[in-house]
């Protein structure tokens, strides 16, 4: 089992992305993988963009994701999905929140928030699900829960066991708020409409 | 189920919690540190172990300085800070070189190689060469708390401060780490010998030339240094490497020889040597300078020839890659056309509401570094420079002796900056007759790290009560005779005092004090909205850039439409006083 699995998580500052990417790093370490993950936080709460990376299989050596051997990509918001989508390789996934947020500053002469990403990412990866995921989390009884729903998602499309995954939500989530995100877990595991195409 | 059990005594941990691991398990007693992305982290992971203080420092130096104390008085002792922080500490750092210690010293530098949040990217590897002590890269984590546990033996071994230095990439990235146990040790305190500890000239003489006898030892050391060692691999190609690029090597040339250096400060001459001579082609790859580069090609051994290593940026996979001759499948270039997303100041941010102030009287701003530094930015655009930490001032002070006037320049200076390196300045304005006008962005933590304490605050690193430092009375103190406290979400008042401060002749102080909005989250407070009879579409609240007040303006229209995102809004009520309509109101309840 040499091959290594490459997970980015992309999303703005605030969104919870560190704590999404420790899950999927305490996810893969779990299941018995070498893991690394990396994220550049300084910036983290000032509504900036953010992106944290995962690796995991029999050794791993880089923190960082090699240039085009994304696997999954995961993105809480979607222009943040469209910035980092070339980064994923052939046959590689995107698994993207269907939440626009504009930029909160306006850089002059900058470009405006695209209106066809999903298009866009159809057109960058050759699979792309979009999920509505406050809506379910909301269906799953927080809408805050948002982030679970999509590693939900992305459970049903890397390679680790369930048991992997509910572990590490034990392990990263304050134990008040850990039924609702198990339930959200499962809500985006069984979705159907993700089905690779 | 047992698939799911991880091996014992495992985590996963960053390079700045290792670290912190490292010295717990060393036996740390006291460890100091300033606030600094990315060297935070460590000093925050030790306020939860047991057994040591974990302390903030108002400075780098202090910090340093605090630490080499306890390594005087028999204690294992650490001092972490960025890379910038050592510059502030260098002072210290060069002459504890001589000094030597008792107990472990380490000193962690964390180096920002692409700036990822800092104003420079030096190579503080330079320090190790500067100081004459010896240098330790590690390149994961595992590294870290190891290479942090051999640091205080190395300390103690050769009696010199150790220099411990990691990058962004190191600090910041999780992998595992085995556990081990801490080990206790007593420190048996100050004993006197003043030719070791007092640095006057004939003492620090005697002491050079230990330095140099100590470095000769260190290089003997550092060639069977169990962290220098070859990792053969198909033997025509090996790469001399440190730190994270070990890493990219690995995974773009995973069957290169690899002469991984972990002490790389001396450099073990004849491994390095024989190395080069079971190669074909040899390569340094390290990231920023040449530090090993220049070192191996002055002692006249032969490199392979390379396209140029970058001196600037984070290195790569890809980067070492292309240095290498390594092919990969091209990569794909990003969308060009997205707009960026930088980030910014808060909803609510009393910074916010000052910079608008500033703006308005159209005064040259000599900033200094903190969240205000955003004001950079459009549309506030609301800093005209800004260098280092507590440059604010003097700069200030500089540029008002060259203009001749002090009435159409302000120096803005956070709380904990002010506390950092503020106040020096501030009596050199005072003593040579300044008329500076100085205003402290008091938002009563150091906001920019993650919302650290400081003397400031009242608290100590692990929470505890402590004298609160009126900064204030700081002024008063040196001299300074008009000293005023506003809110800075009272536009009105704020604008009167910094256009009296800049009309006065004599040195004032404004300290503009608002709870950073982050620390207040706790406190509801009724969103704003605008009131769309009222509005005349001037925009003029967009020109304080609140993300929470979004431009909803249809395309071609030039009246301006705006909406405030009641999820995102403060309730500061900053933007209803600059509305000159009074369009902008207090939502109802339930609104
Ligand atoms: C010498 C040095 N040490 C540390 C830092 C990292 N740093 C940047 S801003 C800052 C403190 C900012 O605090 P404050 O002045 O209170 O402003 P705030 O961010 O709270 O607005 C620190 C510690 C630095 N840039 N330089």
């Amino acid at each position: 089992m040499s091959r290594i699995t490459n997970v980015a998580i992309a999303g703005v500052g605030g969104q919870g992305i560190i704590l999404a990417g420790d899950i999927v790093a305490q996810a893969a370490r779990s299941a018995g993988h070498d893991v690394k993950k990396n994220e550049v936080h300084g910036m983290a709460q000032r509504g900036g963009a953010v992106v944290s990376e995962i690796r995991y299989g029999k050794r791993i050596y880089s923190p960082l994701i090699p240039d085009g051997e994304v696997d999954v990509l995961m993105a809480l918001e979607l222009l943040e999905g469209l910035r980092h989508a070339h980064r994923v390789r052939a046959g590689g996934m995107v698994i993207a929140n269907e939440l626009r947020l504009p930029p909160a500053v306006r850089v002059p002469d900058s470009p405006e928030y695209p209106d066809d990403i999903t298009e866009r990412l159809r057109g960058a990866a050759e699979n792309v699900a979009v999920v509505p995921a406050a809506e379910l989390a909301r269906r799953a009884g927080n809408a805050r829960a948002a982030n679970t729903i999509l590693i939900g998602v992305l459970s049903r499309f890397v390679d680790l066991p369930v048991d992997a995954w509910k572990s590490a939500l034990r392990m990263c989530l304050r134990p008040s708020l850990l039924e609702v995100n198990l339930l959200a877990f499962d809500l985006g595991r069984r979705r159907r409409k993700t089905a690779k195409r | 189920m047992s698939s799911v059990s991880p091996p014992a005594l495992c985590a996963l941990l960053s390079g700045d919690e290792a670290i912190a691991r490292g010295a717990f398990e060393a036996g740390v007693l006291v460890a100091t540190a300033y606030p600094g992305t990315p060297s935070t982290e460590i000093l925050e992971a030790l306020t939860e172990c047991p057994g040591l203080r974990a302390q903030w420092a108002p400075n780098e130096k202090v910090a340093l300085e605090v630490a080499l104390g306890a390594a005087l008085a028999g204690a294992r002792a650490m001092a972490s800070m960025k890379h910038v922080g050592l510059n502030v500490a260098s002072d210290t750092l060069v002459t504890a070189s001589y000094t030597g210690v008792r107990g472990g010293l380490v000193v962690v530098s964390a180096d920002d190689p692409g700036m990822h949040s800092s104003q420079n990217e030096q190579d503080n590897r330079h320090y190790a060469h500067l100081a004459k002590i010896p240098l330790l890269e590690p390149s994961d984590s595992q590294e870290a708390k190891d290479f942090a546990v051999l640091g205080f033996e190395l300390s103690e071994q050769f009696d010199t401060p150790v220099l411990l230095r990691i990058t962004t990439r190191t600090a910041h990235s999780k992998s595992l780490v085995r556990l081990g146990e801490r080990t206790e040790r007593a420190a048996e305190g100050f004993s006197r010998d003043p030719a070791k500890t007092v640095m006057v000239p004939a003492h620090a003489r005697r002491r050079h030339e230990l330095v140099e006898a100590r470095m000769a030892k260190l290089a003997e050391y550092a060639e069977t240094c169990p962290l220098n060692r070859i990792e053969r691999g198909d033997g025509r190609t090996g790469v001399i490497v440190s730190g994270i690029a070990y890493q990219y090597v690995k995974e773009v040339r995973p069957r290169a020889s690899v002469l991984k250096l972990g002490l790389t400060h001396p450099l073990p001459e004849r491994l390095i040597r024989r190395f080069a001579r079971s190669v074909e082609r040899l390569y340094v790859v390290e990231e920023l300078d040449p530090f090993i580069e220049g070192q191996v090609r002055a002692m006249g051994v032969k490199l392979a020839r390379a396209p140029t290593q970058a001196r600037t940026g984070e290195l790569s996979p890809s980067a070492v890659a292309r240095f290498l001759g390594v092919r990969r499948r091209k990569s794909r270039a990003g969308a060009a056309d997205l707009p960026p997303r930088p980030p910014t100041l808060c909803p609510g941010c009393g910074h916010r509401a000052l910079l608008t102030v500033l703006k308005g009287l159209k005064v040259f701003v000599s900033g200094d570094i903190g969240c205000y530094t955003l004001g950079v930015q459009p549309p506030l655009r609301t800093m005209d420079t800004c260098v280092c930490m507590g440059a604010s001032i003097g700069v200030a002070h500089g540029i008002e002796k060259v203009s001749g006037r002090s009435d159409n320049i302000v120096a803005v200076i956070g709380d904990s900056t002010f506390v950092h390196s503020g106040i020096t300045p501030l009596i050199d304005v005072i003593y040579n007759r300044g008329a500076t006008t100085v205003i402290i962005l008091d938002n009563e933590t150091v906001a920019m790290t993650g919302h650290q304490d400081h003397p400031g605050t009242g608290k100590t690193a692990s929470g505890e009560p402590t004298h609160r430092l009126l900064l204030e009375d700081i002024c008063r103190a040196v001299g300074v005779k008009h000293v005023s406290v506003v809110d800075p979400y009272d536009l009105r008042s704020t604008r009167e005092l910094v256009r009296a401060a800049l009309q006065r002749s004599e040195a004032s102080v404004v300290i503009a004090r608002r709870r950073c909005v982050l620390l207040d989250r706790g406190r509801v407070r009724r969103p704003f909205r605008v009131d769309a009879e009222q509005c005349v579409g001037c925009g003029q609240c967009l020109a304080h850039g609140c993300p929470a007040i979004a431009d909803v303006t249809p395309p071609g229209s030039r009246r301006k439409q705006v909406r405030i995102v009641p999820e995102l809004c403060a309730g500061c009520g900053v933007c209803a006083q600059i509305c000159p309509e009074g369009a902008i109101v207090e939502a109802a309840s339930g609104e």
